[in-house]
């Protein structure tokens, strides 16, 4: 439910794996074909040779260092700040805000409903229940608008299109205090806490 | 929302992710070290990128085959991980709860294990058996429901059948699936 790009992990990592896969095959076909040895001295001499001659045209006026190594230094620095970000972009998207909306009242100013709100409604209403294990609330934030995510743990042998039921009125009465309708996804999942917990025989 | 339910009905790869950006962050920093001492003229820290370019391109000889073969296998076998991982559908041991239309139900997705245990209940009051006799496995598109009567009372295939299947007709799940009963042969005794 965060916005964690999967199609961009998806990408990346299938590049990067296809680099290193074929890399490591590489590795073990030198090791192990002769003829694949020969090959790659004729074709990485070719390669090194070429790369070597743009390295001996790039050098500082009367120095033997190229300025190649300092164009390598800062794409690889820059290489290494898109992984940074790349990382930063997992897991966001947590918000705290349910229902924001200017009031047209005489006061002037907004109105914001925070997502605590719902969530410790919710966890009221759902605790008592002798049939759930377990409730979290949380609150999103996707692509701009706020949703709910109501993840429930009930305990085994619970029927969940009925829980779902239940649970989704309660979300209905949530909506109208609110005032604003909220996309909600209701998560009903089992957990250690459900697994070894005792069934729950009367209903 | 369509979004938000493939979300939840696919694995998330951001575990991956960070481990391979920190593998090529380790690796750029390491480049970026030599390359910058270089540049400025210093010895190099660990080895001198000609030389191990040239070690590169000899390839071959001056190191053993087997420690070779074994780098490259490591490396293979890292990198088929990360594919596989790009490639693959990864979907969850998910269902979606479709709900009577009408109803008006928020998304709804739900852990195989649990509609398994919801099944079980329904196929043991069915079978009037103990709940260790019972046995439900749920798959992306089959139920397999085993029994294992008490010994010296049969247990009637199609009774449960048909309550789990009329459980599964309340439940409305998405992608639908096939249940089939089970019964063994041999029973348990003293149940």
């Amino acid at each position: 439910m965060n916005s964690t790009p999967a199609m961009l992990n998806r990408i990346l990592l299938t590049v990067l794996g296809l680099i290193l896969l074929g890399t490591g095959i590489l590795l073990v076909l030198l090791a192990a074909v002769p003829s694949v040895a020969s090959w790659w001295h004729a074709w990485s001499g070719g390669v090194w040779a070429g790369i070597a001659r743009l390295f001996d045209s790039t050098r500082f006026p009367g120095r033997p260092e190229s300025w190649l190594w300092i164009v390598v230094a800062l794409a690889l620095l820059a290489l290494m700040g898109l992984m940074v970000a790349w990382i930063a972009q997992q897991g966001k998207g947590r918000s705290n805000l349910l229902a924001a909306e200017y009031d047209p009242g005489e006061t002037p100013g907004d109105v914001r409903i925070g997502g605590g709100v719902a969530e410790q409604a919710l966890k009221q209403a759902l605790e008592g229940r002798p049939d759930l294990a377990g409730a979290t609330v949380t609150t999103y934030d996707v692509k701009g608008t706020p949703a709910l995510k109501v993840r429930l743990l009930p305990r085994q042998g619970v029927a969940p299109h009925l829980l779902a039921a239940e649970v989704s009125g309660l979300l209905h009465a949530l909506e109208s205090v609110v005032g604003k309708e909220v996309p909600v996804l209701i998560h009903i999942g089992a957990g250690a806490r459900t697994r070894f917990s005792r069934a729950e025989r009367v209903r | 929302m369509r979004r938000v339910l493939y979300r939840e009905t696919h694995s998330s790869r951001a575990a991956v992710s960070v481990a391979a950006a920190i593998l090529v962050l380790v690796l750029a920093a390491y480049g970026v070290l030599e390359s910058g001492v270089h540049a400025v003229g210093q010895p190099a820290w660990l080895i001198e990128p000609q030389v191990a370019a040239q070690r590169i391109v000899d390839l071959p000889a001056g190191i053993s085959p087997l420690l070779l073969a074994a780098i490259g296998a490591v490396l293979a076998m890292l990198g088929l991980i990360f594919f596989l991982n790009g490639v693959l559908p990864g979907k969850r041991a998910r269902h979606l709860l479709a709900g009577a239309p009408g109803e008006g139900l928020p998304a709804v997705v739900v852990d195989d294990e649990v509609i398994a245990s919801s099944l079980a209940r329904r196929a043991r009051l069915a079978a009037n058996v103990t709940p260790e006799q019972v046995m439900v496995v749920v798959s992306q598109r089959q139920v397999l429901v085993n029994v294992r009567p008490t010994s010296g009372i049969p247990v009637d295939q199609d009774r449960v059948l048909e309550a789990v299947r009329d459980e599964l007709d309340q439940m409305l799940l998405e992608p639908a699936p096939v249940p089939r009963v089970n019964v063994t042969a041999s029973g348990v005794i003293g149940a």
